[in-house]
């Protein structure tokens, strides 16, 4: 006997509401995502062809999302922003060779994360926090109102320490956990895309990513426990 | 509840996406990027400047592809003309030493004289040694040098002189 059945009709129709506007949302997410790759492919094959404003194109569409990428694990402007213009010249002059067995997305990804992971290992801990200025628009985020509404640590520290905190408790996470806390929490990727960047199993990634949430638990418990220091 | 749970902590570091650089970063950021691709290029020598060149026209051209076969053409022609030389550059010390006994020897008819009854090509030859190596050696040992003073043979002078 099929245990759906044995389900009350009420319940049945929430679960095939929910799985259909699951589905419905993950075909959106999949058609956009092809639209992405489509577009990307034709901007790599003219830049591939000698065309050098198609990959201005392409720096102009992924600056953003990576600055965000390189800045989380560096915690530094002036380092993020040296970093990011090597990665896209070093994409510029590999691009001949890129033959999109992935997708540009996780290709220029790859370099950026690769590039940062070295960076950070010839820096080791000689740097200072050079943080940019949170965004006036995070007074009006849902979560952020959710979070100064029921936690109190938040609710009593003012944004730029807040700020600081956080930033000091990922500083003290591995480059490699800070890597995938960057891409998983902040840049909302699936944990599908966070291996095949960093070229390890879905496995290693979901376990690094509770190590990781664990560290961080005990480093904000100060905060929690002090919350103005 | 004052403990910062998981879910509490993914929200936390949501609201990361806020921080942002100075206004306008994004979009100087390209020009900046040219120029440091002018600032590399005017670094780099001149020669590898040419080299980038040249690699980049024959990646446009897809030289590779089209060189293949000939080349593999090519390959396989060397290969054989090597491999031909070889064979053919062998020393032949057998054959050497075969050739080598007739050198000394000299013809002579069953009589002792030549008689035009026999055929040329029923005649029977036999062979006798002119002289055997020590005889030669110390003929060559006893006789004094001859000296050769002329080296045109009588039979090219020319038989009517004007």
């Amino acid at each position: 006997m099929n245990p759906s059945v044995a389900l009350p009709p009420a319940r049945r129709l929430t679960d095939l509401l929910s799985s259909g506007l699951d589905a419905r949302a993950k075909s959106k997410r999949e058609a956009m995502k092809q639209a992405r790759k489509d577009e990307d492919q034709e901007l790599v094959a003219r830049t591939q062809s000698g065309d050098a404003a198609a990959f201005d194109q392409l720096v102009v569409k992924y600056t953003p999302r990576l600055y965000g990428l390189v800045y989380n694990m560096t915690s530094n402007h002036e380092d993020t922003n040296d970093l990011l213009q090597d990665v896209f010249s070093k994409a510029y002059k590999a691009i001949r060779g890129f033959r999109g067995k992935s997708s540009f997305y996780t290709w220029i990804h790859s370099i950026a994360v690769n590039m940062t992971l070295n960076f950070l290992k010839k820096r080791g801990r000689r740097f200072h926090l050079s943080l940019d200025d949170v965004d006036s628009s995070i007074q009006n985020d849902k979560e952020f109102l959710e979070l100064t509404a029921t936690s109190s640590p938040v609710r009593e520290a003012d944004l730029s320490e807040l700020q600081r905190r956080l930033n000091e408790a990922m500083m003290k996470l591995s480059d490699e956990h800070r890597a995938v806390v960057t891409m998983f929490h902040i840049q909302g990727m699936p944990h599908a895309e966070i291996s095949k960047i960093l070229r390890v199993s879905e496995g290693t990634v979901r376990s690094r990513l509770f190590y990781a949430n664990r560290q961080l638990q005990n480093y904000l418990d100060e905060f929690r426990k002090n919350p103005v220091a | 509840m004052d403990e910062f749970d998981e879910n509490e902590i993914a929200k936390l570091l949501r609201l990361k996406r806020y921080e942002q650089p100075r206004p306008g970063y994004f979009d100087n950021f390209l020009h900046e990027f040219h120029r440091r691709q002018r600032d590399e290029l005017l670094r780099q020598p001149l020669w590898r400047i040419c080299l980038e060149r040249t690699h980049d026209f024959m990646f446009r051209l897809n030289v590779p592809s089209l060189t293949s076969y000939p080349a593999a053409i090519a390959a396989v022609l060397i290969c054989a003309a090597v491999i031909s030389l070889r064979i053919y550059q062998e020393p032949e010390i057998a054959r050497v030493a075969v050739r080598s006994r007739p050198a000394l020897s000299a013809t002579t008819n069953a009589e002792g004289e030549w008689t035009l009854a026999s055929p040329v090509a029923t005649r029977v030859f036999t062979t006798r040694s002119l002289r055997n190596s020590s005889e030669s050696a110390r003929a060559h040992r006893a006789a004094p040098p001859r000296y050769v003073l002329d080296s045109v043979p009588v039979s090219y002078e020319p038989t009517f002189k004007f």
